[in-house]
C-alpha cells in the first residue's frame, strides 16, 4: 500500500509568487491545445509559402544570379514576413489580458496566492517565446531549406542572425505594446486598432518626419533586412535599437503598474 | 490564536464616487457558517472582493486571520478558498487539471500527494467519474461542484463562497449545502446568498447588508427571537370584546393586533414579559365564558420575515 507523503506548502515570498504555475498553465494553453498547431500552419503558409511563390517567380529566377535571389528571399522574409508576423503578434496577444478579464478567469486565479506581476509576466514570457518559436524560428529553418531550393545557397549565418535579432526585437516591442494596451483598454478593437495603427503609421509618418525613425521602432524592419543581407547599415543605426529596447521596457513597466491597480 | 477570522473596521469602497460599501464593521467567528445576506447590489460581492484583494478599499481596514487584506494579501489568500459567483475556468482543462493547477498555488509537492489530494477532492464533490473530461461540456451544477472543489482543494481555514447555490436546481442546492456542512468541520465558511431558506438551514451566524450598510449581525436564534419580540397567536370563536378588554388591562401585554381577512377571530398578542405571558395568557383566555379558544401558540418567524422587516425598515422596501 502506498504511503501518503505530506504535502509541502508553498512558502515563497516576493513579487513573483505563483509565476511557475502560471508559466506551466500558459505553456499548456499553447502546446496542449490546437493553438500551437494553428500558428505553425499559419506561419508556414503566410511566410514560407509566400517565399516559395517569390522564389519561383520568373522575375526573380530570370537573372539566375543566386546572390540576388537569396537577397530577395531574405528581404521578403524579414520585411514582408516581418509585417505579417507583427500583425500576428498583436492579434495573438490582444486577448491575453483582456480575454481573461472578460471571461472572469483573471478574477479566479488572482484570488489564489498569485501576484499580479507573476500573472502578467508569465503571459509576456510564454506568449513571446511560443510566438517567436512558431513565427520566427521554424520559418527561419524552413527558409534555410528553401534558399537551397531557390538559390542553391544559404543566408550567411552571422549577418542573418543579426537581422533576425532586430526582427525579434521589433516583435517583442509589439508584444509588450499590445500587452500594455490590454491593461488600458476594455475592447479588443481598441487594442488591435491602436497597435496596428501604430505599425502602419510607421509606413507613412516618417515620410513627413524622418527623425521619428530614430526614436521609434519603425526603422527596425529595414535595418533587419539590411543586416540579414550583409549590407552596410546607415549611420546611427543603433539609435532606434536602443530606443526600442527602452520603449519595450517602458511598456512592460507601465503594464505592471496599471495591472497592479486593476480591480476585478 | 484569535477567535475572529474576519474583522473589518469602517471598511468603505466607492466606485466613481458611488459608495458600494459604507463603513462596514464585521466580525466573523472561527468555525462558524456565516451567512452574508442582502438584496442584489447590497455590497456583498464587493466585501468579498475586498477581502481577497481583488479590489482596494477606499478607506477603513480589514484583517483575515490577523493579516491585513492590503499589505498581506498573499498571506490572506494562502488560507482562503474562494468560489466566485459565476465561476469560469480554462475550458481546455479537465476537472482534474483545474484542481491540480489550483493546488499548485498552495503546494510544491510531492506530485503524488498533490494527485491524491486532487482525487480526494473530486470524490468529495462527486466529480470523480468526470474528472478527465474537458470542462467545456460541464453543466451548471457540475461547474458549481468543481467550483467548490477548487475552493477547498487546499483545505482552507476560511472558505468564501459567493452565491454558491444561486444558479442551481433544488437537488444541486441540496448537494451544495451538504458539502458546506461537511466542510465546516475544518473551516470557517463565509458565504453570501439571498436564498434565505438555505441560510436558516445551515448557518449559525448571519449578517445583513443593505445599500452598503450593515443593518444586523447576530446568531440565527438571536435574530429570529429579537426581531419582533414575543408574539402569541390566538384563534377564537364567540364575542371577544370582553376578553380583549381584559387582556389590554394586563401590564405585560404590549399590543393586540387583530389579523384581518380571516373567517374566525385571530389575534397576535405582543408581550413584554415572557414569563407572565406563559403563566397567565392562556388561563385568562380560557376563563372567558363568551369565547372558545380554537388555537393558541407562540408565533415562530422565518428568516425571510426578519430579513424583509430589516431591509424594508432600512429604506429598501419599495
Amino acid at each position: 500500500m502506498a504511503v501518503s507523503v505530506p504535502l509541502e506548502p508553498v512558502t515563497d515570498r516576493g513579487w513573483l509568487v505563483g509565476f511557475g504555475n502560471m508559466v506551466d498553465k500558459e505553456y499548456a494553453s499553447w502546446w496542449r491545445t490546437r493553438r500551437g498547431l494553428v500558428h505553425l500552419l499559419l506561419w508556414l503558409t503566410v511566410i514560407n509559402a509566400f517565399l516559395f511563390l517569390v522564389g519561383t517567380d520568373e522575375s526573380v529566377a530570370r537573372g539566375h544570379n543566386p546572390y540576388e535571389t537569396l537577397a530577395e528571399l531574405i528581404q521578403v522574409f524579414l520585411r514582408v514576413g516581418g509585417l505579417f508576423a507583427t500583425i500576428g503578434v498583436v492579434v495573438s496577444t490582444q486577448s491575453a489580458v483582456l480575454g481573461e478579464r472578460q471571461l472572469g478567469t483573471a478574477e479566479w486565479v488572482l484570488s489564489k496566492p498569485l501576484t499580479r506581476p507573476a500573472f502578467l509576466l508569465s503571459k509576456l514570457l510564454v506568449n513571446g517565446l511560443s510566438f517567436l518559436f512558431l513565427a520566427v524560428v521554424i520559418p527561419t529553418v524552413v527558409l534555410y531549406l528553401q534558399s537551397l531550393l531557390h538559390a542553391w545557397m544559404q543566408p550567411p549565418l552571422v549577418p542573418f542572425l543579426g537581422g533576425l535579432s532586430l526582427h525579434v526585437l521589433h516583435l517583442t516591442f509589439y508584444l509588450a505594446f499590445t500587452l500594455v494596451l490590454g491593461t488600458l483598454f476594455r475592447g479588443r478593437g481598441a487594442i488591435s486598432g491602436v497597435a496596428i495603427g501604430f505599425l502602419f503609421a510607421g509606413l507613412i509618418l516618417p515620410n513627413f518626419f524622418p527623425s521619428l525613425m530614430e526614436w521609434l521602432p519603425w526603422a527596425l524592419p529595414s535595418l533587419a533586412a539590411l543586416a540579414g543581407m550583409e549590407r552596410s547599415l546607415p549611420d546611427g543605426w543603433y539609435l532606434p535599437v536602443i530606443t526600442t529596447v527602452l520603449w519595450t521596457l517602458l511598456c512592460v513597466l507601465v503594464a505592471l503598474w496599471r495591472f497592479e491597480r486593476e480591480e476585478f | 490564536m484569535s477567535d475572529t477570522v474576519i474583522r473589518t473596521e469602517k471598511l468603505t469602497k466607492s466606485f466613481n464616487g458611488v459608495q458600494a460599501l459604507k463603513s462596514l464593521d464585521l466580525e466573523v467567528p472561527r468555525n462558524s457558517i456565516f451567512g452574508f445576506l442582502g438584496p442584489n447590489g447590497a455590497g456583498k460581492t464587493t466585501t468579498i472582493k475586498l477581502l481577497l484583494g481583488l479590489v482596494r478599499p477606499t478607506s477603513g481596514s480589514a484583517a483575515v486571520f490577523d493579516h491585513d487584506i492590503v499589505g498581506d494579501t498573499i498571506d490572506v489568500r494562502r488560507r482562503i478558498g474562494y468560489l466566485v459567483q459565476e465561476p469560469h475556468y480554462y475550458e481546455y482543462m479537465s476537472a482534474r487539471e483545474i484542481l491540480r493547477f489550483t493546488a499548485r498555488f498552495f503546494y510544491e509537492g510531492p506530485k503524488e500527494s498533490i494527485a491524491e489530494r486532487v482525487s480526494d477532492t473530486l470524490e468529495l464533490v462527486g466529480l470523480a467519474d468526470k474528472a478527465d473530461r474537458p470542462i467545456e461540456g460541464f453543466s451548471g451544477g457540475e461547474r458549481q461542484r468543481l467550483g467548490i472543489g477548487q475552493a477547498q482543494v487546499n483545505k482552507p481555514d476560511l472558505l468564501i463562497l459567493d452565491e454558491p447555490a444561486a444558479s442551481l436546481d433544488p437537488m444541486g442546492r441540496r448537494d451544495v449545502l451538504a458539502i458546506m456542512e461537511k466542510l465546516r468541520e475544518h473551516s470557517t465558511v463565509f458565504y453570501s446568498t439571498h436564498i434565505l431558506d438555505d441560510v436558516q438551514r445551515v448557518s449559525d451566524t448571519v449578517a445583513i447588508l443593505n445599500e452598503g450598510e450593515l443593518i444586523a449581525q447576530a446568531s440565527i436564534e438571536e435574530l429570529l427571537a429579537g426581531s419582533r419580540g414575543t408574539v402569541y397567536a390566538i384563534e377564537l370563536r364567540g364575542d371577544a370584546a370582553a376578553a380583549r378588554a381584559r387582556l389590554r388591562d394586563q401590564s405585560w401585554v404590549a399590543d393586540i393586533h387583530v389579523v384581518p381577512d380571516t373567517d374566525t377571530v385571530e389575534w397576535h398578542v405582543s408581550v413584554s414579559d415572557d414569563r407572565a405571558a406563559e403563566e397567565q395568557l392562556l388561563r385568562l383566555m380560557l376563563a372567558d365564558e363568551q369565547t372558545t379558544v380554537t388555537r393558541f401558540g407562540r408565533l415562530t418567524y422565518k428568516l425571510e420575515d426578519v430579513f424583509m422587516d430589516l431591509v424594508e425598515g432600512n429604506g429598501n422596501g419599495s
